[in-house]
């Protein structure tokens, strides 16, 4: 089963959570367009082990030497970090744009209208014209 | 006429001044983003999703004026995130006012009216201030009640100090023409000095993705809504636009003409599209491959209309022929000049 499809049915949204995991550079370039279109923060791993957890903003795949851009997690400025130097991703972060807001929105004009008609009604009642 | 004299004399010996120096890709309005947190989230806004470390970084006065510096356009847009949010935006604001740049502070005005001490009337400084329609409409886009009638207040309270005030509204598909229309009243009858709309980009980050326009659909809802427009709505924008959105004229985008900067850099390739980041403004002017945006050029720009890309086509088209200037002219007195 590909990942994507397994995170869906997890029911999170399409990136969060997955790992990906670089021999070679076959793939790399696809899963980094991926996390700079991402909105929330993924986790690298790098050729030295380190890891960098941070947001990527923005990418550079032309020229001799690609490169990320990021803003760190726990530290302040930004980071550039070579194609290169990546051997695996990981999404790690909740996916902010992973739209609740909308739901959340409607669900309340919802209850909204049952309190006011439930008002109406009741004031209705009182004054004898239900 | 919604611009004061000397604003439109500076925009347009501005544009005037580029064209004779044979400079194509000059910049009319700078979209400065300070911040990307705001106290709203919208349904039709793809701005605020970041991480919150992300959101609780914002620009310092020191970069806001050294972009506005470098970029050169004489208007300065503030959007965001929320604007009032940030505790230095006084001093940012002072800051580009003193380099005569004319601001136009963006604002959900949830804060507004109680942050007005802070601030300086000046004919450089306009509040323009987010309204999607009347109650109803307003507080159902931005996803919160009560939000319309605080804004309303706190335009009262800014034209009551001698603030300029302006609207900014973002239409959306299953706009109601009528209902937009009886928010101009509204709007013009609170005495703001004129007002700013534009369709809604379609964002894939917003949460809501099913009311974005489709470019035929625009046309047809602002055509319903400009037709026999009303003599005293007045209009912070270029009469040429509002005929691009009523489909009587053609453009392309101009992504170069309200180029944006925040956090994140120099914004490719303009205040909608996300293609990454440039370091300095001079990279992303000479970096950018602008070819590959506009209608036609991208399948993400295809319903675009938006005044970000298309407000700077017109006001160069505007510049670029006698008609255009002479019809400009015309529609700014005459709105419904055929």
């Amino acid at each position: 089963m590909p990942q994507e499809q397994q995170a869906h049915e997890l029911g999170r949204p399409q990136w969060e959570g997955l790992v990906f995991r670089f021999k070679n550079q076959i793939g790399l370039f696809e899963v980094i367009e991926a996390a700079f279109d991402y909105r929330g923060d993924v986790s690298l791993e790098l050729k030295d082990g380190s890891r960098i957890d941070g947001y990527i903003f923005n990418r550079e795949p032309q020229g001799a030497e690609p490169y990320i851009q990021l803003f760190p997690k726990d530290e302040a400025g930004t980071k550039a970090i070579k194609y290169a130097d990546i051997v695996a991703i990981e999404f790690t972060g909740e996916d902010t744009a992973f739209g609740k807001s909308w739901a959340a929105w409607v669900a309340k004009s919802e209850a909204l209208r049952t309190a006011e008609a439930e008002r109406t009604r009741a004031e209705a009642e009182a004054r004898g014209d239900l | 006429m919604a611009i004061p004299l000397s604003q439109a004399f500076t925009v347009a010996t501005y544009v005037l001044r580029q064209k004779l120096r044979g400079n194509k890709h000059y910049p009319l309005v700078l979209m400065l983003e300070p911040l990307f947190r705001c106290n709203l989230a919208c349904a039709g806004c793809g701005k605020i999703q970041y991480p919150e470390h992300v959101l609780k970084r914002r620009l310092t006065p020191e970069e806001c004026w050294a972009a506005a510096e470098e970029c050169g356009a004489p208007i300065v847009s503030v959007p965001g995130g929320e604007p009032l949010i940030h505790p230095e935006m006084p001093e940012i604001v002072r800051g580009l006012v003193e380099r005569k740049k004319y601001v136009y502070l963006c604002t959900n005005a949830l804060l507004m009216e109680r942050k007005l001490d802070e601030y300086t009337p000046s004919k450089y400084l306009t509040f323009s201030v987010h309204m999607d329609g009347l109650r109803e409409e307003h507080d159902i886009a931005v996803c919160r009640g009560g939000v319309y009638d605080i804004a309303v207040g706190a335009i009262k309270a800014a034209l009551a100090r001698g603030f300029r005030v302006t609207t900014n509204t973002t239409l959306f598909e299953g706009a109601n023409p009528e209902r937009v229309r009886k928010f101009f009243d509204a709007m013009m009858d609170l005495g703001v000095e004129g007002m700013m709309i534009s369709p809604g980009y379609s964002y894939q980050k917003a949460p809501d993705q099913e009311h974005f326009l489709r470019r035929n659909r625009t046309k047809e809802l602002f055509a319903a809504i400009l037709t026999d427009r009303k003599k005293h709505w007045d209009f912070n924008q270029s009469p040429l636009f509002l005929e691009f959105l009523m489909g009587k004229r053609d453009y392309q985008c101009t992504p170069w003409g309200n180029p944006t900067y925040n956090i994140f850099g120099w914004q490719r390739p303009c205040y909608l599209l996300q293609d990454g980041y440039a370091a300095t403004f001079k990279e992303l002017i000479e970096t950018t491959d602008w070819d590959r945006y506009g209608t036609g050029r991208n399948e993400q720009c295809a319903d675009c209309m938006v005044h970000c890309g298309y407000e700077p086509s017109a006001v160069h088209d505007t510049f670029s022929s006698w008609s255009a200037f002479t019809r400009t002219a015309k529609l700014t007195f005459v709105p419904n000049a055929r």
